[in-house]
C-alpha cells in the first residue's frame, strides 16, 4: 500500500472520529452547564446535626447529633456484626432512599432493600467492622460515629439517575465497615463516591464525623444527571472541615463550610476538583477576586432566623444557646454564622440532650406562644408553614419536632477501650416525649422492640410506638402532661446518664479480664435498660391517658376531679373574639 | 499490494471506537421527529424531570416545564398563561420556550413525561398516588384527543421500578401505553415491560445506556424544529 493511499484512509478515519466524538454530549454535558440555576433545589425541613468537640465538652468526650426528623421513615435499628472476608469477596451495592418503607407483613427494610441490588459488588476488604445501624450507620466498633443533615444543592447537580451508584445511606453503611478513623471515613466515603457515582435517593448532604479525637463536617454533592462512569470525572464532589476541639458546630440542613483552605490538612479535605467542578458549572468565578467559598458555590441559602419567620432559625437559635455572650441576632445571614464557636460553658451529654429538644422558648420565635400553641401552649400545632388562601405563612422549626423518627447522640470517649467508650444513645419519637437510652459499642445484640414496627400499624411490641404512645396523650394538654414526663426522663434518662461511670467502670474491670465478658455484660445493661424504659413508656401512656381524659385532671391519690385550668389571657381572648355575654348575676 | 499486517491494529481500533461511541444509539427502533413548542412534566413527581430538563437544555432545546399541569393550563398553550410567577413549593412553572417564535397561547405540539413515582414529591404538590394518576389519565387523554405528541421518559432505573402495582408502576401505566414515542434507559427495561408496552401498542422505543445519551436522541427527536 502506497503512502499516499494510507494518509488517505487515515485521514477518512481521523475525520470520522472527530465527527463522532464531535456529535458525542459528554462534552456538552461537561463544559456547557448552565450557570443562570443559583437557588438549591431541594427544600430540605429535616434533621439536625450538633457537633462537640473533645475540649467542648465536659468530659473530654466527641459528640453529635443526629435528630432523624422524616414523620414517614422507617425507625428499625440493628447491629451490623463485624465479619472476616476471604481474598476475592465482594461487597453487592444497594439502591436504599431513606423514605421507602414497606408494611411490616413484606419483611424489614433491610432485608426488603436487598431486591434493589443495582448489579454493582465492590472489592469487599479483609475485615468488616460490627456497627449500630439505623437509617444510617451511626457508630462503628472503633468509635467511628456518623450523624446526617441534608443541605441540598443546585438543580442542575442533582444525579437521580442509576449512574450515580452510591447514596448516602450506602455511604455510611461502607464508612462503617471500613474506617478506622473519621479521616478514613471521610477519604472511604469520598473516595467511593467519586468512582462510583453519588446521588440517586440524594443530593447535597453533610455527616458529622467523628472518632474520640477529633469530629469533622463532611458535605457532599452529586454532579449532574449527565455523569457517567467512563467519563473519567469524579462522580462527586466533596470537601470536609474539622470542628476545632474546643469548639461545638450545628448542621441545620444548611451548608456549614465557608473558604477552604486545602493546605491546613489538619482541618481540611476535599475532592480533586472541588473548585474547579464549581467554576466549570459556573458556580464560582475565579476571576471574580473572591475566594471559593463552599457554600456559596454548591449550597447557598439566603436567608436568616428573623427574616425567614423562623423557619430558619435553628443555626442562629443554637449559637444562642451554647455562646450567649457573643450576642448572635437573629438578623445576621445564615451564611454569614460562624462554622463553629467556643461555647460559654463546656457541653454535657446530658447539655446535648436538652438542645436536641429545644422549642425556641423565651424567643419571638416560640411556637407555644400566644395564639399558636392554644391554651396548653403545644408547640407541635405548626412545625410546616401554612398556607391561607393561596398565600404560604412562615411558621418557626424548631430542633426538636415531633415528626422525629428517633434521634442519636453519639459519645466517642478516647480514654475508654473502643466497646466501652463508644455509645449511641437513642431515643424514639419526639425529643420532647422521650428518653435517650444508652447502647454501649461493645454490645453484641440490640432489643428486639428496636428492631420492628412502623407507622400505619399500631404495635405493642415496638418500642417506638410506646414513645409515640407517649407523645400522643401529650398533645391535648402539653403544658400539664410535659411536666409529667419530665419526671419519667429524670427517673429514666436522668439516671442512666448518672450511672454511666459506674457502667463504664464495671465494664473496664471486667474488659480487662475478659472482653468477650464485657461485652456480655455491657449489652446486658443496654437491654435491660431500653426494656425498662420502654415498659415505663407504656405505663405512662397509660397514666396521661387516665390522668387528663375529657380535659380534667383525675388525681388518682385524691380519686377527685378538677376542669384543667386555663391561662386568663386565653380566656380573655376567647371572651373578646366570640363576644361573649357576662352570666347575669345570680340571684339571692 | 494491501498491508494487511500493518493495517490491522488501527482499523480493529477504529471499528470498536465507532461501536463503542455509537453502542447507545444502536439496535433502536427509527427515531420519530417531533415539534415544538414543547411542555416537559412529571407522571409521578420524582425528580426524573429534573434530568429531563436539563437533557433539553443539553440539547438545546427550549421548553415550557410544570410539574403538575392540568388540562386547562396544559390547553393555556406555550407560556402557560404567564403563571410562572406563581412558582412555589409543589408547583412549579418555568417558560423557556421562544415566545417570538411561539407566541404565548400556541398550543403545545409536544409534551414529554418524565415518569418516576416519588412519594416526597407528591406529598409536596398535595397529591396522593390516586391524584396523580387521576390527573395523568386526564392530561393525556387531552393530548390525544388535540393530537399532541407524547414522548414518555423512564429514567429512574431498576430500582425506581418497584413491584408490578407500585407507584411507580401505576405511573408507567398511566401514560406509556398512550405515548407517541418510549425513551428509557436500559436498566429501567430490565423486565421488558417497556418492551413489552412498546410492541403492543406499536410505539417505537429507545433504549439507552445512560440519562446522557437522551441529548443527541432528543437532538435527533426535534432536529426539524416546527
Amino acid at each position: 500500500m502506497n503512502k499516499g493511499k494510507r494518509k488517505h484512509i487515515w485521514m477518512i478515519m481521523g475525520m470520522a472520529v472527530i465527527l463522532i466524538l464531535g456529535w458525542n454530549p459528554t462534552d456538552a454535558a461537561f463544559q456547557n452547564g448552565t450557570a443562570e440555576e443559583t437557588t438549591a433545589w431541594t427544600e430540605p425541613e429535616g434533621c439536625t446535626v450538633i457537633l462537640v468537640g473533645k475540649d467542648a465538652s465536659t468530659d473530654g468526650s466527641v459528640m453529635s447529633t443526629h435528630t432523624c426528623d422524616c414523620g414517614v421513615c422507617d425507625w428499625t435499628f440493628r447491629y451490623v456484626p463485624g465479619a472476616e472476608h476471604k481474598g476475592g469477596a465482594d461487597r453487592p451495592i444497594y439502591h436504599v432512599s431513606q423514605y421507602v418503607t414497606w408494611p411490616p407483613a413484606q419483611g424489614l427494610k433491610w432485608e426488603k432493600i436487598k431486591d434493589d441490588y443495582i448489579d454493582l459488588d465492590i472489592p469487599q476488604p479483609p475485615r468488616t467492622y460490627a456497627y449500630i445501624h439505623g437509617m444510617f450507620g451511626y457508630m462503628n466498633e472503633n468509635q467511628v460515629a456518623i450523624s446526617e443533615s441534608t443541605i441540598g444543592t443546585h438543580r442542575k447537580l442533582v444525579n437521580s439517575t442509576p449512574s450515580a451508584q452510591l447514596d448516602l445511606t450506602m455511604l455510611t453503611l461502607l464508612g462503617m465497615e471500613r474506617a478506622e478513623t473519621a479521616r478514613d471515613a471521610i477519604r472511604i466515603m469520598g473516595s467511593l463516591a467519586e468512582e462510583y457515582g453519588y446521588g440517586f435517593h440524594d443530593d447535597g448532604e453533610m455527616l458529622a464525623v467523628s472518632d474520640p479525637s477529633e469530629i469533622w463536617i463532611f458535605e457532599i454533592m452529586p454532579v449532574g444527571p449527565l455523569w457517567t462512569p467512563e467519563s473519567g470525572q469524579p462522580g462527586a464532589v466533596w470537601c470536609a472541615q474539622r470542628v476545632p476541639d474546643d469548639h461545638v458546630s450545628v448542621c441545620p440542613n444548611e451548608s456549614r463550610i465557608g473558604e477552604i483552605d486545602l493546605n491546613d490538612s489538619g482541618y481540611f479535605m476535599a475532592s480533586s476538583n472541588v473548585v474547579e467542578f464549581a467554576v466549570e458549572k459556573g458556580l464560582y468565578d475565579p476571576a471574580s477576586g473572591e475566594p471559593f467559598n463552599w457554600k456559596k458555590a454548591y449550597s447557598p441559602r439566603e436567608t436568616s432566623a428573623a427574616e425567614s419567620g423562623g423557619t430558619w432559625a435553628r443555626m442562629w437559635r443554637f449559637f444562642d444557646l451554647v455562646a450567649p455572650s457573643k450576642n448572635f441576632s437573629p438578623d445576621t445571614p445564615n451564611m454569614e454564622l460562624p462554622f463553629s464557636v467556643k461555647p460559654d460553658k463546656k457541653l454535657s451529654v446530658q447539655d446535648v440532650m436538652h438542645l436536641t429538644r429545644d422549642k425556641y422558648q423565651g424567643t419571638d420565635f416560640d411556637p407555644a406562644a400566644g395564639l399558636r400553641g392554644g391554651p396548653f401552649k403545644n408547640p407541635n400545632y405548626h412545625p410546616r408553614p401554612v398556607e391561607v388562601e393561596g398565600v404560604t405563612y412562615s411558621t418557626p422549626r424548631t430542633i426538636g419536632v415531633n415528626r422525629a423518627e428517633y434521634t442519636t447522640l453519639t459519645q466517642c470517649r478516647g480514654w475508654l477501650p473502643d466497646p466501652i467508650g463508644g455509645i449511641v444513645w437513642l431515643c424514639f419519637g419526639a425529643q420532647d416525649t422521650s428518653c435517650y437510652m444508652p447502647l454501649y459499642i461493645g454490645i453484641t445484640e440490640i432489643p428486639q422492640s428496636f428492631q420492628i414496627g412502623d407507622h400505619w400499624e399500631f404495635n405493642r411490641q415496638s418500642a417506638r410506638w410506646a414513645f409515640d404512645y407517649v407523645d400522643f396523650h401529650t398533645l391535648v394538654a402539653y403544658s400539664h402532661a410535659i411536666a409529667d414526663v419530665k419526671l419519667a426522663q429524670d427517673r429514666w434518662e436522668a439516671r442512666a446518664v448518672e450511672m454511666t461511670p459506674a457502667i463504664d467502670a464495671f465494664a473496664l474491670k471486667m474488659y480487662q479480664d475478659s472482653p468477650e465478658k464485657a461485652a456480655v455484660y455491657l449489652t446486658e445493661y443496654c437491654n435491660n435498660n431500653a426494656n425498662l424504659v420502654v415498659n415505663a413508656w407504656w405505663k405512662l401512656g397509660d397514666d396521661l391517658l387516665v390522668k387528663y381524659r375529657g380535659l380534667s385532671i383525675y388525681d388518682r391519690e385524691t380519686r377527685k376531679r378538677v376542669n384543667l385550668p386555663y391561662p386568663e389571657d386565653w380566656l380573655k381572648e376567647v371572651v373578646r373574639y366570640h363576644r361573649l355575654p357576662p352570666q347575669p348575676p345570680r340571684k339571692k | 499490494m494491501f498491508d494487511q499486517a500493518r493495517f490491522r491494529f488501527p482499523l480493529v481500533w477504529f471499528l470498536a471506537l465507532v461501536w463503542t461511541l455509537t453502542a447507545p444509539m444502536g439496535a433502536q427502533e427509527k427515531i420519530p421527529e417531533a415539534q415544538l413548542p414543547l411542555l416537559t412534566t412529571s407522571a409521578g413527581q420524582s425528580q426524573d424531570v429534573t434530568t429531563l430538563n436539563i437533557i433539553c437544555e443539553e440539547a438545546g432545546i427550549l421548553y415550557d416545564y410544570c410539574d403538575v399541569p392540568d388540562v386547562e393550563l396544559l390547553s393555556a398553550g406555550a407560556g402557560l398563561a404567564g403563571r410562572e410567577g406563581e412558582s412555589r413549593s409543589g408547583f412549579h412553572i418555568e417558560v423557556h420556550t421562544d415566545l417570538e417564535a411561539y407566541p404565548q397561547g400556541t398550543p403545545y405540539k409536544t409534551v414529554i413525561f418524565a415518569i418516576g413515582a416519588s412519594l416526597k414529591g407528591m406529598g409536596a404538590s398535595g397529591l396522593t398516588v390516586d391524584d396523580e394518576v387521576d390527573r395523568l389519565r386526564k392530561v393525556v387523554e387531552y393530548c390525544r384527543q388535540q393530537g399532541i405528541f407524547i414522548i414518555a421518559v423512564h429514567v429512574g432505573g431498576v430500582s425506581r421500578r418497584g413491584a408490578p402495582g407500585s407507584d411507580n408502576e401505576r405511573m408507567i401505566d398511566a401514560v406509556a401505553p398512550s405515548a407517541d414515542y418510549l425513551i428509557v434507559t436500559r436498566d429501567s427495561n430490565k423486565d421488558g415491560r417497556f418492551s413489552q408496552i412498546a410492541q403492543e401498542k406499536n410505539i417505537p422505543l429507545t433504549e439507552v445506556a445512560y440519562a446522557l445519551d437522551l441529548v443527541g436522541v432528543m437532538q435527533k427527536v426535534f432536529a426539524g424544529g416546527a
